[in-house]
């Protein structure tokens, strides 16, 4: 459009045009349908598992006698219970592992020089952009090898493999924000390097702790392809994996998949619902160079 | 840090303390960075060279020990014709999400971009966020549950409002099935791409628009020179992330259809999954894995080059 001439009515016309397509009402139009598209499968999730797994062949937008049966199938009939259990160990270990590793890491990268540097740094992202799918066999031999197949351990491990390199890279674009001048100042007043780090920087930089930790936790409650990989019996499954339990040879519960997929939904709901705020930090953070 | 180690009282326990301390302070970097590093080396570098080592040996016979014919697998793959259905599959799978995420993620981030209260978007922003917290195979049954043939809610809406007049089985027919499974794509990825994006036109600065707005240019020219300039790098970067993701994604194509019908949406992951954990031909599986990632490390290369391009073009 540059540089070609038009009259001044043209101008106008175009003007007046885009004046209405950024207009509230077309904005709010727009995030409308965006919030539809996004939440209407999620309601109908919901809507589903409150009908029983019967009442769902004769199709009604809401339950007629809405019922919180299908979960209690979901839940004690199946066991999906344990796969709730198992899903809140393995996550809440998982992120634990991560950021105790990836914490000091990212601390280093930010804060000093040494051989190869930017090496290792290319090299903890090159395992970050390695399509996981390509370690799903090794991983499954190995585990074989070590008996770590259908064990909690060896999801956990997946999911260190998964995640540690992008929360060094997060934790890392976090501490550069940080200036330099506060560890001097800590390293003045008589702290060590670990003390400055732990009691002067680590404070400041909670936030973004908060972040990597919040990514790290929902990220490991999503995992499917390990999990899926790693365990087939209830004892090491996870909730995505579980889901599966309803899927029967010749039938499907749907109302209780549905039950099973709220159970799975709700925690990571609630957390992005109370933590949107780092969540999008995190985001956006880990790309910022 | 006020009670450095002199308020310690030098007991036994007090001195192993202080020792420990100064080694790992004479020895920070190694003391912070290793044990991140050992463990990525057990856990990726381990793996890798396993897959490597597997990738070039026969391994379907069972009780017989594997035999090493580097470039068996590799021929058998480029040979078979379902291995370039996948591939094929995986492409059209991929570039379809890309195309539906970033385009949405574009549009959403242009409409959040405008909502002045920060309260509305915020919220507008939570409930955007949503889908992109659910597990990638809860999304894949509930897509499925949603378009199934008879008990399908989309049917039922479309029956009702008059659009069809008999139930369409959607995942049954190989090209609505590959319109389903990238749909369902593209509505776990599109609350990252939004995000990226908004943060991306939110980093441009004001002044910017007030001297578009001087030289009295219209808003889609101040859009086209102004807008996306700066958006590059960010929608580059979310462009990647999204097309890397889609390009292997296992959990919804494999939750929504399982590959079917007939192999319409069987993309690599799924068919690297089916030789290697279903049918044991570990092999085979992972000189296919090694496609994959060789295909999705060259392309990565190629556009990080491009971004960091892109983006010296904007700083000069």
């Amino acid at each position: 459009m540059a540089g070609r001439e038009f009259g001044i009515e043209k101008y106008r016309r175009r003007q007046r045009f885009w004046k209405a397509v950024e207009s509230p009402y077309v904005v709010h139009f727009v995030l409308f349908l965006a919030v539809f598209f996004i939440t209407a499968p999620l309601v109908w999730e919901l809507l589903t598992s409150l009908k029983t797994n019967d009442a769902v062949y004769n199709l009604t937008y809401l339950p007629r006698n809405p019922t919180l049966e299908s979960y209690y199938v979901a839940l004690f009939d199946r066991g999906f219970w344990r796969a709730v259990v198992n899903s809140a160990i393995i996550s809440s270990a998982s992120t634990v592992a991560v950021m105790l590793l990836g914490t000091p890491a990212g601390y280093v990268f930010s804060r000093y020089r040494f051989p190869f540097d930017n090496l290792v740094f290319t090299f903890i992202l090159f395992t970050r952009l390695f399509p996981p799918i390509g370690l799903v066999v090794p991983y499954y031999r190995i585990m074989q090898q070590f008996g770590l197949l259908n064990t909690r351990l060896g999801i956990v491990i997946a999911n260190v493999y998964l995640w540690l390199p992008l929360v060094i890279y997060i934790m890392r674009n976090f501490f550069i924000t940080i200036p330099r001048e506060l560890d001097e100042a800590a390293r003045v007043d008589g702290c060590t390097k670990i003390q400055a780090f732990r009691h002067v920087v680590f404070p400041v930089v909670l936030p973004g702790f908060a972040a990597g930790t919040i990514l790290t936790f929902l990220y490991s409650w999503r995992e499917f392809l390990f999990a899926f990989t790693v365990s087939t019996d209830l004892s090491s499954m996870t909730i995505p994996v579980a889901t599966f339990l309803f899927v029967g040879d010749t039938s499907i519960l749907w109302a209780s998949m549905a039950a099973a997929a709220v159970v799975a939904t709700i925690p990571s709901a609630l957390v992005v619902f109370f933590f949107q705020r780092y969540i999008v930090v995190g985001l956006t953070g880990g790309l910022k160079r | 840090m006020s009670e450095a180690y002199r308020d310690v009282p030098e007991s036994g326990l007090g001195r192993v303390k202080r020792l420990v301390s100064d080694v790992a302070n004479d020895h920070i970097r190694l003391f912070l960075l290793g044990p991140a590093l050992l463990s990525l080396f057990l856990i990726f570098i381990y793996p890798v060279t396993f897959l490597v080592w597997t990738s070039m040996q026969r391994t379907l016979a069972f009780g017989v020990a594997a035999e090493f014919a580097p470039t068996a697998n590799y021929e058998a793959m480029l040979s078979d014709p379902t291995f370039w259905n996948a591939a094929e599959k995986t492409l059209t799978y991929s570039f379809g999400s890309f195309a539906v995420t970033m385009l949405a993620g574009l549009v959403i981030a242009l409409a959040l971009n405008r909502v002045a209260r920060k309260r509305l978007r915020d919220t507008y922003t939570t409930l955007i966020l949503l889908s992109w917290a659910v597990p990638l195979s809860i999304v894949g049954v509930t897509w499925r549950w949603m378009f199934n043939g008879q008990l399908g809610v989309v049917n039922k809406l479309l029956l009702d409002l008059g659009i069809l007049s008999s139930g369409y089985s959607w995942l049954a027919n190989p090209l609505s099935a590959m319109v389903v499974v990238v749909a369902a794509d593209a509505w776990s990825r599109i609350p990252f791409a939004t995000i990226i994006i908004l943060a991306g036109l939110q980093s441009i600065p004001q002044e910017m628009y007030d001297a578009a707005k001087v030289d009295g240019a219209t808003t889609f020219q101040t859009f086209r020179h102004v807008t996306l300039p700066y958006l590059r790098p960010s929608f580059f970067v979310a462009g990647l992330i999204t097309w890397m993701f889609a390009f292997r994604a296992f959990a919804i194509p494999f939750s929504t259809t399982g590959g079917g019908p007939a192999g319409a949406t069987e993309v690599l992951s799924i068919y690297i999954h089916r030789f290697g954990i279903e049918l044991f031909d570990f092999g085979f599986a992972s000189a296919v894995s090694m496609f994959l990632v060789g295909v999705t490390l060259i392309v990565a290369g190629i556009y990080v080059n491009v971004i960091l391009e892109q983006i010296s073009e904007i700083e000069e």
